[in-house]
This record gives C-alpha cells, sequence and structure tokens, in this order.
C-alpha cells in the first residue's frame, strides 16, 4: 500500500489500473481511486459512462454477463483484512456477501415478503430456525419497513410498493452484515415520496457502511454525495467533495465544462 | 386512411374473436362426438369384460376383451418414459440455458431442433432396428418390449422438454437472474433456489406437452413392442397393451358396432387418462411452489 500505509485502517478501498471490457468494447479504462470508510460516494455520468459497471466491479457481477475481461487490481478493506478480490483472496460468494448490491429496479424474489430475507440468511450465513426471525426484524427496522409490513410477511413480496420493495431489497442485503453497499440508481424506478424515504435511508447508513450509489440526478448527488465522482466515457473525469458541491454555481460550472 | 385503419383494427379484432370462438367450438365438438358415441360404452364390462374387476386388477384372471390391461399399459408408458425424459430434458434445458457457451449452444440447440422434427415412425423404426440390432450382437434373446418403447418415447418427447425449460430459464428477467448471484448464492443454490422455481410455469407446461405426447403416440410404440390383447405387463421387457393402439386396432378392423362402441369408449378413457395425469402435474407444481413461496407463520408472535 506504499505511502498509504499509514491510513490504511481509515480506507475503504483501492483501485489501480482497473478496466474491464466486454467482447472488443472497453467499458471502464484505466482508473485508479481511493475509497474512504464510512462515506457516501455518488456516480454521475451520461448513460453509458461506465458508471453501472465500475459497481458492478466491487462485487464482480461483471462476470455473470458474457465476455467480461477485467484487469487491475482492486483491494477492499473488510475490517480485519485487506483483500485483492481479483486475485481470489475470497471466495466471490463472500465476497457478494460483503459487498450488497442494490438494483435499479427492485429485484425482489417472487416468494413471500419474510422469504426474501430468510432464504439468504439460510443459504448464506448458514443460519439456523431460532436466529433468522430476530435477523429479519432487525434488517426491516433498519429499513423502516418492519411496522408496514409485519403484519404481510407471509404474502407474495410482490404486492409490496415499489419503495417498499425497494427497501426490502435493501433489507435483505443489510441483513447479511455487508461493509460496503453498492446502489444502481436506487430510486430510478420510483415516485418522489418513495425517492425521499430512500434517501433518508442512505444519509442514516452511511455512517455505519461505505456506500457507492449511482444516481441520475444532479441534484440528489449534490443532497446525499460526501463525495461526487463524475464518469464519461469509462473514466473518471472528476471529483466533488462535498463542501464544492453546496456551491450550486460552481459545481453546474465545473459539470458543464466536462461534458 | 384514417377509415381504412378503422376497418382494419376493427376487423383483427373480429378475427380473432372468431379464432377464438373456432377453437372452442371444435373442441366442443369434438367432446361432444366423443361423448355421445362413447359414454353409452362405459361400464365395467369395457374394462374388464366378462371377468371379476378384482380377479383382474390382481392380475389372476385375464381381461379378455377388456381395456384394463392397455390403460395399465399407457400408465407404465407414459411413468417410464416421463422418469427417462424428465432428468434428461430440464438437465439438457438448464445446460443450454446457464452454461453452454456459444459454440457448443448452437450445435446443440441444432440437434434438439432436429430431433423436435423427427417423424414418430422413424422413431419406432430406430427403435425396431436397435432391436435387430442387439440381438445380432450383444443380447440375443432381446425383443420389442415395454421399455423399448418407453425408451423411444422418452427420445420423442425430450426436446419438448429441453426447449421449454431452456425458453423458459432464458426468458427470466435479468434482475432475477442475478438477484441470489449478488446475495452471494452459489450458482447451484441459484439455480435450485431461484431460477427453476421462477420458471416452473414454463417447465410445467413442457412437462405437461411430453405426457401428452407419450400418452397418445401411437406410431412409436406399434414398432416397439405393443399388442393388441397382451394383457398386463408384468416386467420391462413384456410385450403390452396400450389405449391409443387398442382404438386404432378397433377402429381399424371391428367386426362388429359393439366393438366400435368400445373404440369410442377407450377414447373417452384415454382423454380422462391424460387429463388425470394433466391435473396430477398441476397439483404437483401448485404444491412445489406452494412449498418454496414458504407461506409459514414463522414470525407472527
Amino acid at each position: 500500500m506504499g505511502t498509504k500505509e499509514h491510513n490504511a485502517a481509515a480506507l475503504a478501498a483501492l483501485i489501480e489500473h482497473l478496466s474491464v471490457s466486454f467482447g472488443p468494447r472497453q467499458v471502464l479504462k484505466d482508473l485508479d481511486l481511493t475509497l474512504e470508510k464510512g462515506r457516501l460516494y455518488v456516480l454521475i455520468g451520461r448513460s453509458g459512462a461506465g458508471k453501472t459497471t465500475f459497481l458492478r466491479c466491487f462485487n464482480r457481477l461483471n462476470e455473470c454477463f458474457p465476455g467480461c475481461h477485467t484487469q487491475g487490481s482492486l483491494r477492499l478493506n473488510l475490517g480485519n483484512q485487506w483483500v485483492d478480490i481479483y486475485r481470489n483472496d475470497l471466495p466471490v460468494t463472500e465476497l457478494r456477501r460483503r459487498v450488497g448490491m442494490v438494483f435499479q429496479t427492485p429485484n425482489t424474489l417472487p416468494a413471500s415478503v419474510e422469504k426474501n430475507i430468510t432464504l439468504p440468511l439460510k443459504l448464506v450465513l448458514g443460519l439456523g430456525k431460532k436466529e433468522i426471525p430476530e435477523k429479519v426484524e432487525w434488517a426491516l427496522r433498519q429499513t423502516h419497513l418492519w411496522e408496514e409490513v409485519r403484519d404481510r410477511l407471509h404474502l407474495p413480496a410482490g404486492i409490496l410498493s415499489g419503495g417498499q420493495q425497494q427497501r426490502l431489497c435493501l433489507a435483505r442485503v443489510l441483513a447479511l452484515d455487508p461493509t460496503l453497499l453498492l446502489l444502481d440508481e436506487p430510486t430510478a424506478s420510483l415516485d418522489f415520496r418513495s425517492s425521499q424515504k430512500i434517501e433518508e435511508l442512505l444519509l442514516n447508513l452511511k455512517e455505519r457502511y461505505t456506500i457507492l450509489a449511482v444516481s441520475h440526478s444532479l441534484s440528489q448527488a449534490r443532497r446525499l454525495g460526501d463525495k461526487v465522482l463524475v464518469f464519461n466515457e469509462g473514466r473518471r473525469v472528476g471529483t466533488f467533495e462535498r463542501s464544492e458541491l453546496q456551491q450550486g454555481e460552481r459545481f453546474q460550472g465545473l459539470l458543464e465544462e466536462i461534458f | 386512411m384514417d377509415e381504412m385503419h378503422r376497418f382494419l383494427d376493427h376487423g383483427f379484432i373480429w378475427f380473432s374473436w372468431l379464432a377464438a370462438l373456432l377453437t372452442l367450438g371444435a373442441l366442443g365438438l369434438f367432446l361432444g362426438f366423443l361423448g355421445v358415441n362413447g359414454l353409452a360404452a362405459l361400464n365395467l364390462g369395457l374394462f374388464f369384460g366378462e371377468a371379476s374387476p378384482w380377479q383382474v386388477i390382481m392380475g389372476g384372471q385375464p381381461a379378455g376383451e377388456g381395456i384394463w390391461p392397455a390403460c395399465v399399459g399407457t400408465v407404465y408408458l407414459v411413468v417410464l418414459s416421463s422418469l427417462l425424459a424428465l432428468p434428461l430434458g430440464i438437465g439438457s434445458g438448464v445446460y443450454l440455458a446457464q452454461y453452454a457457451s456459444p459454440a457448443p449452444k448452437r450445435l446443440f440447440g441444432f440437434a434438439v431442433d432436429l430431433l423436435a422434427g423427427i417423424p414418430s415412425i422413424l422413431m419406432g423404426l430406430f427403435g425396431f432396428a436397435l432391436i435387430l440390432f442387439l440381438r445380432k450382437t450383444l443380447f440375443p434373446q432381446a425383443n420389442t418390449c415395454l421399455l423399448l418403447s418407453a425408451v423411444c418415447l422418452a427420445l420423442l418427447v425430450l426436446p419438448y422438454l429441453i426447449l421449454t425449460t431452456q425458453s423458459s430459464l432464458e426468458g427470466l428477467p435479468a434482475p432475477i437472474k442475478v438477484a441470489g448471484l449478488s446475495l452471494g448464492f452459489t450458482p447451484w443454490q441459484n439455480l435450485v433456489h431461484i431460477l427453476l422455481p421462477a420458471a416452473s410455469r414454463g417447465i410445467l407446461s413442457g412437462i405437461i406437452l411430453a405426457v401428452g405426447r407419450a400418452a397418445e403416440d401411437t406410431a412409436v410404440i406399434l414398432l416397439t413392442g405393443v399388442v393388441a390383447n397382451a394383457g398386463t405387463p408384468q416386467s420391462l421387457t413384456d410385450k403390452y397393451a396400450a389405449l391409443p393402439f387398442h382404438i386404432f386396432y378397433l377402429a381399424a378392423e371391428h367386426r362388429t358396432t359393439g366393438e366400435l362402441a368400445q373404440a369410442y369408449g377407450a377414447a373417452l378413457i384415454l382423454l380422462l387418462l391424460t387429463g388425470t395425469l394433466y391435473a396430477i402435474a398441476y397439483w404437483l407444481h401448485a404444491t412445489l411452489v406452494n412449498k418454496w413461496e414458504q407461506k409459514n407463520i414463522m414470525l407472527r408472535r
């Protein structure tokens, strides 16, 4: 880790020369980045800029799509150890448990509300019947969903509203004790009120987790981000600190300069 | 131009209605025809001839002219060929949808299409030639039998299972496909706990097509071991009777109107039998889905 050794404990991830291509198309180009712990990073950029691909680097989900080739190194701080995830320091299933992801459209399983959380707990954490109910309630409380669904746990998740489903997906991820959260435009498919709830949640959660969120809206980036990373054509072309974000005109100006 | 569009719009709606009604009408006509001709023949004698039902069922007496052995033969055929074809078909479908890389996938896909296009009489000939080959080489005693028919039928229905499994897995929305993986499921857990249950409706329709086909096919069994009046088969290597062949035989060779009526009766029974098999498939599916969705009340305190 070289010069960064002294503050390594405060870091969440170190990325060096990260490139991703799908077949002949290079989507991410030679990316270097350092992420600090307990911060909320918002990624913005035009569609096709490589934001989603960048998120999927962290849980190696790109590999589930055909023709993917990843180069470079991505090291994660998992509390008691640093792992280089592309050197197979960690089984991919364990990596994906530690790096939770919430998608653009809520991808609840076509099963009961409860089973959406219990199934991963059983299969991934290997929890038994005793520990599961407690964990389910905890996770649902974290996403302020418990009061809304406590009487409907056995009903299909599909009957919940879009916002509730998205919070269920978040609860499902939190139940697995992640260290890093990846959110791929989590409010893109939601109405104003539901988006607001999710944003409030994220602001609470960022104290305990490092969060990387792709956003489609500049104002959301400004509301949420400790840092905003701007992507264009597979490269990071700009980084804004929180203080810079609040000076609306300057942020706007910089963005216009970049695009 | 607007008039033209409106005319086409209305015209097509009418045509769709008409097409649906014609289909229903044809089905109704068919069922009515079968009912009128077959219901009269439905009695214990149709199944057991002159013999006592209990004696026939327990294997003590031959059923004479009764169709009981043919019913048993058809059920055996369907169950056996399903046991052979289901694991192979669903397994191949999963391979094509999940694991095959592009080149083998194209080749395998072409092979499946080819298999789907083979007329059943050719499948029968294949079975017959296989027995001739076995007799000349490894097993001089080999003969056409229940097992051979089941193998050939399994081969015949395999493409339905492969194609429906493949297409229903591939048709799942991308977010569902990666949901489990993103949570840390192994590919196997993802397949068993998420993908297959989510695709089960489509797979079920493949199973129903396959069962129906195995129950009704006459050409394959004609050359591979079915015999009129064979009695209830006692082992896999026995000759056997089967309903579709029995119907064909009676319809072609009946000497009295009574025998023709028996053919109608047998046709009605075949229809009921496949209907029952479908019902069982639906019930199994519903039970599995229910179990998967697990409507338990673990958390209700």
